[in-house]
């Protein structure tokens, strides 16, 4: 087999050199290489996007029109969630400290899904943050994030199932994750700006782009390594296919699923931050008015803010995955 | 109860070529080169009886795990059907629609695993649950059960905890108990000890039957360890190649292995817990012959069982042991049942021990030194003498040389 393979690479070497023989006598070369090209015999396919892009822009601007609304209902949901809770003030030996009812709130979900340090250092980042005066701009991140990620798992979850199920949803879903995920972020800011305008929501869902693919892939590799003979076990007692998965496989495929969830609101997050420079606001926007004006400390700061909401979403994730299995 | 008939599996797409080169004659290793087929399970038919444990015995590779799961269709067969015989309705498994076969496989059969395949995420009572769940059982009714079959396989204690929380034989009482809570019929079993240490896999064998004698399910057993076939198989399949090569009880298959495969398993197989009484007097002349011969229709005379030790043994009209005579003294005659306990510690008293023709070769050893005589009488279950053992006969069976002799 290698023998022939060997053999056959050979022979297709000699074969395209002889054939290419003469190029290397003539004009061209000399020529650097990029310069060989004529301008009329490139292929036009940046034209042909933008066409196709000014083309969907203009005649599906309803639906983009219903799809901004939707997000940014979400996003208003949740960022007047966390405009509601009230701001304590406290006079310690003459300096006033704010405690943000909210920091109580997400210190307690922070110890009820994971532990009590994850929950202490949840509340008191979030005094720091308050006290940095960044408030606004992270509950505007927080809003975001959530909302990225939520559309992002409403959709990845049960993608990640069917392709999870079946072969043949895999291997149409595969190249095009794998397009979604090396493509540079960058890239989907442009037409998400020309279908939704500026503002919050061609950031979401350039996020949500940007965040879909490990939570399918993980979705989806979570069902895929079941033991077989567990498997074979709800099988073995009658369960339908639906029982199947409800019972037996997703439960079991809880620690994968979630390792994609929590990935997936990681790259919400640093997306969100990234959507700043498309009108979404937030800490984003903070970095962004940072660099345009050459303010060192503004930036590092709404860094530093970005860093702490980061760590407090990791944890409080990275933990659900685990408390239910049992083994506590 | 469960029929198997010509059952195929071959793995690969479009297997009915490879089918077709089977039934040729071609060999598996023939048909592989040929179109990369695997031939796992080759023509296979037997039958299980309601209330028997059937067991499957055969080496990794054998095909003996797949045919298991071609009976409740976890592996479609590629050929062969399978007939399940419920209250005298006959269905035929193979040719069911999934829902039905789903219905079959809820009320009817369960299975064990060899790696327990318990649910991690749910707690003990509740993977016993599980079955009676699918089956739409009310919660109450669930609960009770569960409460019962885990008192059953003796772990009511760990209701609340997990699978992991536990060691394996514990993790596999509870795969048994999920299996029996569904009240299925059928069982069946697929290496359910072999991931298990020595000692509790022994146990567990003890407990399997123990259950059994109770609840009567019509078990399929596979497994990889003749030994155990052996203590707990009604009958013993053994599987070669994805074939039976042989089929039949543990007694036959040790005293007459029909293949050198066979053979090669049982030369070291320990016989003494599977060969009965009835066996060796009905394997070795010398032990059922001259009694036929001097006992005369209504006689009743003593008749000499052993010359060196001037035994002798007086038979009424219907065969019944009368009364026992050593050198002219009495000796008693003691029939020593299947359950009692034997004696072992050599006793001053002599006594002449019978047994039931069920009693094993390891205990009428055991019986033999608890009576200071190497001489057992065999009883029918009626109490008619069928034959003698001595030492002899004893030891020529122990070494299985006998069975050289029969077959000529």
């Amino acid at each position: 087999m290698k023998q022939n393979k060997l053999i056959n690479a050979v022979l297709l070497a000699a074969v395209l050199l002889f054939l290419s023989a003469p190029a290397f006598s003539q004009e061209i070369r000399g020529l650097a290489l990029w310069e060989a090209i004529k301008p009329e015999s490139k292929i036009p396919l940046s034209i042909w996007i933008e066409e196709g892009v000014d083309w969907l822009a203009v005649n599906l601007s309803s639906f983009f029109d219903s799809i901004t609304y939707l997000v940014n209902s979400i996003r208003d949901f949740f960022f007047s969630f966390f405009s509601f809770f009230p701001v304590l003030t406290v006079n310690l030996f003459g300096a006033s400290l704010y405690i943000p009812v909210l920091a109580l709130v997400l210190a307690l979900v922070a110890y009820l899904v994971s532990n009590w340090k994850v929950s202490v250092f949840t509340f008191f980042s979030l005094v720091l943050i308050f006290m940095l005066g960044l408030w606004q701009e992270t509950i505007q991140t927080f809003s975001l994030t959530l909302t990225a990620a939520f559309i992002t798992l409403v959709l990845a979850i049960p993608l990640g199932i069917l392709a999870g199920k079946s072969d043949f949803v895999e291997v149409g879903v595969r190249p095009i994750l794998d397009f979604m995920q090396t493509m540079p972020v960058f890239v989907y800011l442009i037409p998400a700006v020309m279908f939704f305008g500026i503002g919050v929501a061609p950031g979401v869902i350039a996020t949500i782009i940007f965040a879909l693919p490990p939570a399918v892939r993980l979705t989806a590799l979570g069902l895929r390594e079941l033991p077989v003979e567990i498997v074979e076990a709800g099988k073995s007692f009658g369960c339908n296919a639906f029982e199947l998965l409800w019972k037996v496989e997703l439960p079991m495929a809880r620690p994968s699923i979630m390792a994609g969830v929590n990935q997936s609101i990681m790259m919400c997050l640093s997306m969100v931050v990234i959507a700043a420079l498309i009108g979404a606001g937030g800490l984003g926007g903070e970095v962004v008015r940072g660099i345009q004006r050459m303010m060192v400390g503004r930036g590092m700061v709404a860094g530093i803010a970005v860093v702490i909401v980061a760590v407090i979403l990791d944890r409080m994730t990275r933990y659900v995955g685990q408390v239910k299995k049992g083994r506590r | 109860m469960i029929k198997v008939e010509h059952i195929y599996k071959v793995f690969g797409e479009k297997p009915e070529e490879a089918i077709r080169l089977v039934k040729e004659g071609k060999s598996k290793k023939e048909i592989h080169t040929e179109t990369g087929k695997v031939v796992a399970v080759d023509d296979v038919s037997f039958e299980v009886k309601e209330g028997e444990l059937f067991v499957v015995m055969g080496l990794s590779g054998s095909g003996k795990s797949t045919l298991l799961r071609c009976i409740n269709r976890l592996i479609e067969p590629t050929l062969g059907k399978v007939f399940l015989k419920v209250d005298n309705k006959q269905l035929e498994i193979t040719s069911l629609k999934k829902r039905e076969l789903r219905e079959i496989r809820k009320n009817m059969v369960s299975m064990v695993f060899q790696s327990f395949a318990l649910f991690p995420h749910k707690t003990v009572l509740s993977n016993v649950t599980f079955g009676m769940e699918v089956q739409k059982k009310e919660k109450k009714y669930r609960q009770e059960k569960a409460r019962q079959i885990l008192n059953m396989v003796g772990l009511e204690e760990w209701a609340n905890s997990y699978p992991s929380h536990l060691s394996g034989g514990m993790q596999q009482r509870v795969g048994l108990g999920r299996a029996l809570a569904t009240e299925a019929k059928a069982l069946l079993m697929d290496e359910p000890f072999s991931g298990l240490d020595p000692l509790i896999r022994m146990r567990m064998q003890d407990e399997l039957l123990k259950l059994q004698g109770k609840l009567q399910k019509t078990i399929i057993f596979v497994t990889h360890d003749l030994d155990e076939a052996l203590k707990l198989g009604n009958r013993i399949a053994i599987m070669e190649n994805g074939q039976i090569v042989q089929m039949g009880t543990a007694e036959e298959i040790i005293l007459n292995p029909k293949t050198e495969y066979v053979a090669k398993f049982v030369e070291n197989a320990d016989a003494s817990g599977v060969i009965t009484a009835e066996t060796i007097v009905r394997t070795i002349p010398e032990c059922s012959l001259p009694l036929q011969k001097v006992c005369k229709k209504g006689e009743e005379k003593p008749y000499l069982i052993d010359e060196e030790r001037q035994i002798y043994l007086s038979v009424d009209g219907e065969m019944r042991a009368k009364k026992a005579q050593i050198s002219g003294k009495d000796l008693p005659i003691r029939v020593i049942g299947e359950e009692e306990k034997i004696a072992q510690e050599g006793k001053e008293e002599r006594y002449l021990s019978a047994v039931k023709s069920k009693v094993v070769l390891r205990d009428i050893i055991k019986i033999m030194m608890g009576a200071n005589l190497p001489l057992v009488l065999v009883l029918s279950n009626e109490g008619r003498l069928k034959g003698v053992i001595t030492e002899k006969p004893l030891f020529q069976i122990i070494l299985k040389e006998h069975a050289k002799g029969s077959e000529e």
